[in-house]
This record gives structure tokens, sequence and C-alpha cells, in this order.
């Protein structure tokens, strides 16, 4: 990662913005939401492997900025949602695409499927990723 | 199945707010199928976007659309070599990838 970090300070012109965009691990939310409310229905459980590449990232970065690289000039944090119509399209989905990044344990499962249940017929599923956004200044 | 990604717009909403992307050339480092390069690149001088994924990238080309064909290009590419020259770009944008 810190090579890659000074080749893109390579090709940045001096002053060169780099926006460092990605979602954190954080026992990410899922919700069900309707027209009317919001409610939790429990947590995705943080996988080992996700954590650790969480962990190698910020090491990167820190390692960057005590190279005198790169400064960091400012950071937030904010939501990202997925949504799905059913509880089931949610599973289908991570289990296709967030196979051993994200972990849905059957208790939350059963949870997520009697909340909405009992929810509006709008109802919908949803997961709250946590996402960071920092920006650096280029050295 | 799909999901329907961020239709409240947060993403985008920030990073328009941490860069400013008007006349600006963009290099956006794992780029994959472009979902995030459609939400700046419309503003930008010239977006690069580079993937190792070829197969993203041929959905990424696929996508572009009409008005942006000129102003936007994919590179199948890791970012242990970058394939450019020093100092090419304002902007380098790290899209869900460090």
């Amino acid at each position: 990662m810190v090579h890659a970090l000074d080749e893109i300070r390579r090709t940045l012109k001096p002053d060169g913005t780099l926006i460092d965009l990605r979602p954190v691990e954080d026992h990410w939310a899922v919700e069900i939401v309707s027209s009317a409310s919001y409610q939790l229905a429990g947590r995705l459980t943080d996988v080992p492997i996700a954590v650790a590449d969480d962990e190698a990232a910020f090491h990167a970065m820190r390692e960057v900025e005590s190279r005198g690289w790169y400064i960091k000039e400012k950071e937030e944090e904010f939501a990202f949602f997925y949504y799905w119509d059913t509880p089931s399209e949610m599973k289908e989905f991570m289990d296709e695409e967030w196979e051993g990044l994200e972990k849905m344990d059957a208790n939350v499962f059963s949870a997520v499927k009697s909340t909405w249940t009992m929810a509006n017929a709008d109802a919908r599923v949803r997961v709250r990723v946590k996402m960071l956004i920092t920006k650096w200044i280029s050295c | 199945m799909t999901a329907e990604k961020d239709p409240e717009g947060f993403e985008r909403k920030h990073l328009h707010k941490f860069a400013d992307f008007a006349n600006k050339r963009v290099l956006e480092v794992g780029c994959g199928e472009g979902r995030l390069t459609w939400q700046y690149a419309a503003a930008s001088t010239l977006t690069v976007g580079f993937d190792s994924d070829h197969d993203a990238l041929r959905v990424a080309r696929a996508d572009a659309p009409h008005t942006m064909q000129k102003k936007v290009h994919f590179a199948e590419a890791g970012a242990r070599n970058i394939p450019f020259a020093n100092e090419s770009f304002d902007i380098a944008v790290l899209a869900w990838s460090l």
C-alpha cells in the first residue's frame, strides 16, 4: 500500500489532492425503514480479514504521513446505505457479493425478518455502512 | 437480486464537499465498474480510472454516457505501477480501494 501511495504521489502535481474514500468495519446496522419510521433490527459481525484490511489501510496512511509525503487536511464519517425490498434479497446479496467480508448471524437474520414482517407494507431493509472520507495534500 | 446503493446521495455530496473537480485532471484508483466515476467526472477536464479487474472495466466502458466519452478514459493497471507520467493529475481518488 505504501508503494502504491508513493506511485499516486508521483502522478500528482505539487500540492495535489488525494481523496481516500472507503468503508470501515463498525458492526454495520441492519435497519427496517418505511415511510413512517426506521428500526434497528440488528448488527453485522465484523470479520477478522476485513478488520485487518482496515488496520493495514490506516497503517499505510500513517506511514506516508510520517514520511512527509502527504498532509491530512480534513476527515469525516458518513453513512452509505444499501437497500433491499426484502430480507431474503438482502441475504442473497450478502452471500454473493460480501462473502467472507461481512457476516450476518442467524439470530440477526431472524430478527430482521420478524421486524420487517411486522413493519408497514412499504418497509424495506437497509444496511448502514460506515464510510470514511479523508482529504490529503501531497508534498 | 440487486441492492439500491446510496439513494440519498451522501457519497456524492461528501465527495464534492472534499474536492472541487471543476477543470481538474482526475485519476481514480480502483475505479471498478465506474460507479463513483460518474458522480464527479462531468465537472472534470479529464478523468482517468484504472483497475486491474478487466471485466469491471468492460462494464465501466459500456456504461460511459455519450457526453463523457471524450473526457473519461479507463485503463487496466495496478496501483504498484501506475502507467502515467509524473505530475499528470490534480486530484487522485482512492475509490474504496485502499
